[in-house]
């Protein structure tokens, strides 16, 4: 059976499109799933940082659409989760250097490889997003509970419905003390917003960076909540569609605030 | 709700709810963002206007306004030009 391409992306930078893939497909690969992330982040690349798989790159993802190498040599398995692939970007052209019309005869190849395949798309909504959305079957937008962020994904599950693809929806970022205080959009004014169906929240966690910092895959980080819940959204994409969507909540909460009362200080 | 039931018992921390400024900016952005029209849009639009009421009318091109006006309930097509004269004849399919 030919296996689904996923695009991952939001319009606005800097909300998550890379963590999310670099999780998601680490947790689709433990389900035993065989999975490919594509940096389409043409000359920016960074999903291999991510991974912790920049130092072996030979072939980047340029080369195999061109035909300049074969899948296989393109393809970064990792060595720490099984059936898990990287296909990194080309970090010295454009992303003029490729079409929406060879993407998708490169996800046809694809499909052939892989259960799942997922694009992480990089910002903006011009070629590098058309070339990353060209072959794929499905969408997942990013979005933070913040007005610009929100916004862009409206603009951009706009033009995935004009792609005739119904996207779904992830908000990263969120940060429960500060819904709590009334001064975050929580996750239902952004559904109610935006419209589209919620297949997961994530919190603000400091496991994220740490396992930026060291390359390490989130997702097998014990105690990271943001992993639990990229884990939570790739076992949905997999099928899972009645797991339940968990709210992040604040840590503690009841005795925070009791102390705060009690003068013992934030 | 059991925490803001809390809060209020304690009389701690009152809400601030700029979330909810943010939910009303964020809906009006959505439906102006959704009433943009490109330039491209607007020059076709005029130039269809101008032949139109020009088969009918003998109008001062220059003086020729079109806007779109929006306001928070509704946006409208505004259309301004001075009539020098009506036309006489007028053949059925509006060609002259
Ligand atoms: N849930 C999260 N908690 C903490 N930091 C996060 C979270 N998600 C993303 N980040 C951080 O935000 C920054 C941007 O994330 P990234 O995935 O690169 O976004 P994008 O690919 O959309 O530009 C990175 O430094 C990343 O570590
Ligand atoms: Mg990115």
């Amino acid at each position: 059976m030919d296996g689904r391409i996923i695009v991952i992306t939001s319009g606005k930078g800097g909300v998550g499109k890379t963590t999310a893939t670099a999780s998601i497909g680490a947790a689709l690969a433990l389900e035993g799933r065989r999975v490919a992330v594509v940096d389409m982040d043409i000359g920016l690349r960074n999903l291999d940082v991510v991974m912790g798989l920049e130092n072996r790159i030979v072939f980047n993802v340029v080369d195999a659409v061109k035909g300049k190498c074969k899948l296989k040599q393109a393809s970064i398995k990792d060595r720490r989760i099984e059936n898990l692939y990287l296909i990194p970007a080309s970090q010295s052209d454009n992303k003029n250097v490729l079409s929406p019309e060879e993407m998708v005869s490169f996800g046809e190849i694809l499909r052939k490889e892989f259960d799942f395949v997922l694009m992480d798309c990089p910002a903006g909504i011009e070629r590098g997003f058309e070339n990353s959305v060209a072959s794929a079957d499905e969408a997942v937008v990013i979005c933070a509970p913040e007005v610009s962020s929100v916004r862009d994904a409206d603009r951009v599950i706009g033009l995935l419905y004009a792609k005739s693809i119904t996207p779904k929806l992830v908000i990263n970022r969120i940060i429960p003390e500060m819904v709590e205080r009334g001064d975050m959009l929580n996750h239902i004014d952004v559904v109610d917003v935006l419209s589209i169906e919620l297949i997961g929240l994530v919190p603000m966690d400091d496991q994220v960076i740490i396992a930026t910092n060291t390359g390490n895959p989130l997702v097998l980080q014990k105690k990271s909540k943001a992993g639990e819940a990229f884990r939570r959204i790739a076992l949905r994409l997999n099928g899972m569609t009645d797991l339940p969507i968990e709210v992040p909540q604040a840590e503690g909460h009841f005795w925070r605030k009791i102390g705060t009362k009690l003068g013992l200080g934030k | 709700m059991f925490n803001d039931f809390l809060r209020k018992m304690m009389g701690s921390s009152p809400k601030s709810d700029s979330k909810d400024v943010a939910k009303k900016r964020l809906k009006f952005a959505l439906i102006y963002d959704k009433l943009e029209v490109s330039d491209d849009t607007l020059r076709c639009l005029h130039r269809d206007i101008v032949e139109v009421i020009s088969r009918y009318f003998e109008i001062d091109q220059e003086a020729f306004k079109m806007d779109i006006r929006r306001s928070d309930e509704l946006s409208a097509l505004i259309v301004n030009t001075p009539i020098l004269s009506a036309k006489r004849h007028i053949s059925p399919t509006g060609q002259r």
